[in-house]
């Protein structure tokens, strides 16, 4: 059912002979408020988009809004654009981060001018856009450590304080029988070792296996003979280190040399 | 008041146990009393700040040096065991007698001090008293293993959390680090495409202007 807005005060013409169709109000700002103040900017409004609705307005999604979506015929605004125009008093030009949908002339336009993600092609970007585009973007893989250890490398990031140990697959002795992942030894300093490998960049294994690059032993040394018995039969031989290497790598903010904490 | 009690084996009667109480305030070294008891009889003596000078000074000993040999022959106990002499002279049997102690070295020995000992006329006294002491200084230790163990429990509890917490910590950045860097992959393989694809559209645009 429309509303009746004879009554409303005109403003301003920010909005002068556009349509809108308002779907859904927000949480603070009620549908017929939104279509009110419009009215005020001397815009008019529809409950159905027609062929002249300049776009549909939504401040909360709902059923109507996906079949909105779904015929792919109208651009589907959020209600914060409307605040915007509001608020400035002046058409603010879309953004990516305004639309809900686009219609297939809309996405045309903005393909020019904005990647899939909404982050510009010519125009610089700050911390908070950049954080805005991250939001949005659905797709949240992890990225594997390897590929963050290439990444970083290909950047020069790699001689950032807390990637000390990038592109380090490390063993830390702390199990009772050698990878025997059930047996770990708590409370040791050696667990507190394998957390700092992890928070500088390394990739902590629970298995002695082929590409291995470091064994970190601890006070006990009891299985280094075992070790070096199994590192015969490997094709990359791995460093058997002590964990001063390890706090003194962090301490110092850049790997040292094994061969100093060789064992 | 400070007091030791230690087990002593004397020169002349290796066989028989005698417990030797030492009682000093402070330190050692302003003076210190003895009692000295085979279980049956007891004996006592006390020696003064000026007899340990002067047992130093005769010994051309440093008086620091001195004290603390003293203190390693009359209060260590078990470690000094075998690197010390005891000895008793005189009539031990019915008055007073003299308490000795010695250095044990590699040949021979020397003297350290010797103090008279008064015989104690009702020794079950002093055995109660030594006794006693034994109790209270076991009852100290008792509460004191108490509250090590609870202390230590604490802390081991404490270290158990951080550790928990220090792993979440962790993870949540090595997430963090893998999520951002995700994303920034994406948004700049986008910007890549792009660049592609002008570069098409350039070499497309100079195709036709080099056939012309």
């Amino acid at each position: 059912r429309a509303p009746d807005l004879s009554s409303v005060n005109k403003v301003s013409s920010v909005f002068e002979d556009v349509e809108f169709c308002v779907m859904t109000g927000t949480a603070k700002c009620s549908k017929s408020e939104l279509e009110s103040r419009i009215a005020e900017c001397g815009g008019s409004v529809v409950q159905n988009p027609g062929p002249d609705t300049y776009c549909v307005i939504v401040g909360a999604e709902n059923v109507r809004v996906k079949n909105i979506i779904a015929s792919n015929k109208y651009d589907v605004v959020r209600a914060e654009w409307l605040l915007q125009c509001f608020q400035t008093k002046m058409l603010v030009p879309w953004q990516p981060a305004f639309m809900i949908h686009m219609s297939p002339d809309t996405k045309e336009h903005f393909a020019r001018e904005y990647d899939c993600y909404g982050d510009s092609y010519t125009a610089d970007t700050d911390v908070a856009q950049l954080k805005e585009v991250f939001s949005r973007m659905k797709d949240n893989k992890l990225m594997p450590l390897d590929m963050i250890a290439e990444l970083e490398e290909r950047y020069s990031w790699n001689s950032c304080q807390l990637s000390i140990f990038r592109g380090n697959t490390i063993y830390v002795d702390c199990y009772a029988v050698v990878n025997e992942p059930r047996t770990k030894i708590h409370g040791t300093t050696l667990s507190i070792r394998a957390l700092e490998l992890r928070f500088y960049g390394a990739k902590v294994v629970s298995h002695l296996e082929e590409g291995v690059s470091h064994v970190v032993i601890g006070e006990d040394q009891s299985r280094v003979k075992e070790m070096k018995t199994l590192r015969r039969t490997f094709g990359r031989k791995f460093k058997i280190v002590s964990e001063l290497w390890v706090t003194q790598s962090v301490e110092e903010g850049v790997p040292q040399n094994e061969n100093q904490y060789l064992i | 008041m400070e007091k030791t009690l230690n087990r002593i084996r004397l020169v002349s009667d290796p066989e028989e146990t005698y417990y030797l109480q030492v009682s000093w305030e402070k330190d050692l070294g302003t003076g210190f009393g003895i009692i000295l008891s085979d279980g049956q009889c007891a004996w006592t003596g006390k020696v003064s700040e000026a007899e340990i000078s002067r047992e130093a000074a005769d010994m051309e000993m440093n008086r620091e040096k001195y004290v603390e040999e003293l203190k390693k022959a009359l209060i260590t106990g078990e470690e000094s065991a075998g690197k010390y002499n005891f000895a008793i002279s005189g009539d031990e049997e019915n008055t007073d007698c003299c308490f000795s102690y010695e250095r044990n070295l590699k040949d021979g020995s020397f003297r350290l001090g010797s103090l008279k000992l008064q015989k104690v006329l009702s020794p079950a006294e002093v055995m109660k008293e030594l006794i006693g002491c034994c109790l209270d200084r076991l009852q100290r230790l008792q509460a004191k293993k108490e509250h090590l163990q609870k202390e230590n429990a604490r802390l081991f509890s404490d270290c158990r959390d951080v550790e928990k917490r220090l792993e979440k910590c962790v993870q949540a950045k090595e997430e963090l680090e893998a999520d951002l860097y995700n994303r920034f992959v994406l948004v700049l393989n986008e910007k890549k495409a792009k660049i592609r694809n002008l570069q098409k559209l350039l070499n497309e645009a100079k195709e036709p202007a080099a056939d012309a």
